[in-house]
């Protein structure tokens, strides 16, 4: 019910910054990476995802949603001709993510399959600068006083407490950093996927399961100001509208209030395209609307280009 | 009525008598009676062959490619479904049969005369993150790495053109990630009944094909322009050979034998460019079983729906010709099945029936979307591959379509066959454990990489 993105924050202590960091939308602007000639293999890559793609006239949206997801990953991957060290990424899909911590004295945990999940063998390097994340202590988290923070949340009893990114993996694995989050609302049913607010807490949520869990790998269990803070992206989409999300866990002491708080900043909403018309619509024998994808915004992909190429580039 | 004939009868009787012959026979402009030709509506044969004649025309002026397709399928009869992964005894001969195809066992000569040349043995893979790989991988590839060698040391510079050597370790550690992560790492939940092959060759299938052509985009420009489809559909649909009418109403007429083939790779890669030619389109590379039986026999069932024609994707798509195709044999017909049942001779069979199906529903799919069909035989070779695997076994095909005619008429004076060359499954690597890929075979490895790279001369 709620917006959803400012219960989350409280519950995983974090601040909240609008748009891209600058490290991202440097990625984004820079013309080196060739973003621009991009644009056209993505524009063909969406038209693939909802027009051509199967025998009917229309693709389903749970047919369209991971069919666009994997067009445009292709797309980024191909990009390691360019960046050899793109290829030292692995794709890992259903991995269930568990989380525990402390906020204020009640016990929060996050369990779930957590979407698809990029890993890589190097970690992002922090976004945010030592002066910002000291300039987050004085930042107030929000209340909701007088509605309980944990509002809407499952109350269960916990018999185990659990901390697996548990990964989904076991030991040695070489790519054991999470990079980024994806998130596909691909239900057919509109009152079965996600909305926009409630998918950015979602993300956020999973987003911070996972880097706390990497947090508690590297540095242990005890609640401290992380030296080197761990980021993870995470990009949510129903086929159409993309929110892009960078967090950054700057501390994994969460009982209190105060104190350094994590970062996250989000680009929300962003439109690939405005329509998908698959059959021209004729209004009395005069085409109105020619079949094909219209309103593209190119800077939609660019985000999600360059959140893939961070880290790397 | 007697009496109206007869008058009508006297009318030009009079006619003819009263007229006196006329001057010399003016040559008209246009002939004054059009042509005789057959009856469309009558029940003869000559009706039956000219409605076939009208349909053909229809088809040759249809406006756009899916105005073509739409007219070809548009008559709905019961027709074989043919299943390209079958435990059907010797299907493949079957097939070849159907699909006017010979089988070449072994790699076209381009495939394996591009030696390409590999990193000698000195680069290890990067080793301390698996608990000793380095220990297996350099013994494993030692021998072909030393034989390997001396051949790449002599291969002068300009031959190898301006690609470095390609890293044979990097590859190896790319491929042997993705089995591990999909095998050992990842805690998945235990395999649904019956459904080993969803649980982990398939995600390994996935990630492997799409970090090697991520790996290998830089050296070949078309996998760069290229689009990965997971799970497409590719189905096509033909007529074959003759048959009578057993029951029904239409009992003892002559009818065309109607295939259709559905199916679905686990992976396909599909191109802007077509793949170049392997042989000339004329050539005659064996012979074509013949099987005498109907097609019932082997067994093969009829059903009547839809008549599809689709690639993986729409005409209106750009890359719009095929590259390769993975496909993942189901539970249904693993290896210790045949095994246990005492046919280890149909083991190659599943992965030469599945291989021979599905390319030449493939690229004869890819024809007809560039407008060919039975009556206008293909002017180029369409050329396609394929990999089949269970996951630890893997087989190489490619396919050449050098005709489409293979309806009763057509086939008559048709020389030209269908192309298809084939190994055998060999092994990719003999087992898991403890983080480690034992016995790894550089070979399979090697000839996925070729087949990836494979490009057309231009690029």
């Amino acid at each position: 019910l709620f917006p959803g993105v400012r219960q989350a924050q409280w519950l995983t202590k974090t601040k909240l910054v609008e748009g891209l960091p600058p490290a991202v939308q440097g990625i984004v602007d820079n013309p080196a990476h060739g973003l621009q000639e991009l644009e056209e293999r993505a524009k063909q890559a969406v038209s693939h995802a909802r027009l051509w793609d199967t025998a009917e006239v229309a693709p389903r949206r749970e047919r369209y949603c991971p069919v666009l997801f994997e067009n445009l990953i292709h797309i980024c991957r191909l990009m390691s001709g360019k960046y050899p060290s793109l290829s030292k990424r692995m794709l890992a899909r259903n991995c269930r993510i568990a989380a525990t911590w402390e906020r204020e004295s009640i016990l929060l945990q996050v369990r779930g399959l957590s979407g698809i999940l990029m890993n890589s063998t190097t970690p992002i390097p922090p976004v945010a600068s030592k002066e910002e994340i000291l300039a987050t202590k004085e930042h107030v988290l929000e209340t909701f006083y007088p509605i309980a923070p944990t509002i809407d949340l499952q109350e269960v009893n916990v018999y185990k407490e659990l901390n697996d990114t548990g990964q989904c993996f076991g030991d040695g694995y070489p790519y054991s950093h999470p990079h980024t989050l994806f998130f596909l609302e691909s239900a057919n049913v509109r009152t079965d996927r996600f909305r926009p607010e409630q998918l950015r807490a979602k993300m956020l949520m999973f987003a911070f399961g996972n880097a706390l869990a990497k947090a508690k790998a590297l540095h242990g269990d005890d609640p401290k100001v992380l030296e080197q803070p761990v980021v993870v992206q995470s990009i949510g989409t129903d086929g159409q509208l993309f929110q892009f999300m960078v967090f950054q866990l700057n501390t994994t002491d969460l009982v209190s209030n105060d104190g350094v708080k994590n970062l996250v900043w989000i680009d929300s909403d962003q439109n690939l395209y405005e329509k998908a018309q698959c059959v021209p619509e004729v209004k009395k024998r005069v085409v109105t609307k020619p079949a094909g994808i219209s309103g593209f915004q190119p800077d939609t992909f660019k985000k999600f280009l360059a959140l893939y190429l961070h880290g790397t580039v | 009525m007697a009496a109206l004939g007869a008058r009508r009868l006297l009318q030009p009787g009079r006619r003819w008598f009263s007229e006196t012959v006329s001057g010399a026979p003016s040559p008209p402009a246009s002939p004054l009676y059009p042509p005789v030709v057959a009856s469309v509506t009558a029940k003869s044969k000559a009706a039956k062959s000219r409605r076939l004649q009208r349909f053909n025309e229809r088809v040759h002026a249809a406006a756009t490619v899916e105005e073509k397709l739409r007219l070809y399928g548009k008559l709905q009869r019961p027709k074989y479904m043919v299943y390209p992964q079958t435990f059907a005894l010797n299907a493949d001969r079957w097939y070849r049969s159907f699909t006017k195809t010979v089988l070449v066992p072994g790699m076209p000569p381009r495939a394996a005369a591009a030696k390409l040349p590999v990193a000698a043995a000195g680069t290890t893979p990067e080793d301390g993150r698996v608990p000793n790989p380095g220990a297996e991988a350099p013994r494993a590839v030692e021998a072909p790495g030393t034989a390997e060698a001396p051949a790449a040391a002599k291969t002068p510079e300009p031959a190898a053109g301006a690609a470095p050597y390609l890293d044979m370790g990097e590859l190896r550690s790319l491929a042997c990630d993705a089995l591990l992560q999909e095998s050992f790492y990842q805690n998945k939940k235990r395999p649904f009944l019956y459904r080993d092959q969803d649980h982990t060759p398939g995600p390994f299938l996935t990630q492997l094909v799409s970090t090697l052509a991520a790996f290998l985009s830089g050296r070949n420009p078309l996998l760069a322009a290229s689009s990965l489809d997971l799970n497409p559909e590719v189905n096509y649909y033909w007529h074959h050979g003759e048959e009578v009418v057993v029951h029904g109403h239409r009992k003892g007429r002559v009818d065309p034998v109607r295939f259709q083939i559905d199916d679905n790779p686990h992976l396909q890669i599909r191109v802007p460019k077509q793949l170049p030619k392997v042989v000339p389109l004329e050539s005659d590379l064996g012979d074509v079983p013949v099987i005498d039986h109907k097609p019932s026999k082997l067994p093969l069932f009829k059903k009547q729906y839809e008549n599809k024609v689709f690639t993986g994707s729409k005409v209106a798509d750009p890359c719009c010709y095929g590259h390769t195709q993975f496909h993942l044999l189901p539970d249904k017909l693993k290896r210790e099945r045949f095994i246990r049942e005492r046919l280890e001779d149909q083991i190659e069979v599943v992965y030469r029936s599945n291989g021979i199906a599905s390319l030449f529903a493939w690229t004869a799919a890819q024809a007809m979307y560039q407008g060919f069909w039975s009556e206008a035989d293909v002017t180029r070779p369409f050329v396609s591959q394929a990999v089949v695997t269970d996951g630890k076994y893997f087989a190489f095909f490619c396919y050449q379509l050098n005709t489409l005619a293979l309806t009763a008429e057509t086939i008559k004076n048709n020389p030209r066959k269908n192309i298809c060359w084939g190994t055998d499954s060999k092994p990719l690597y003999d087992v898991v454990e403890d983080g480690n890929v034992k016995g790894f075979n550089d070979e399979v490895l090697l000839q996925l990489v070729r087949f990836l790279l494979n490009r057309p001369k231009e690029l």
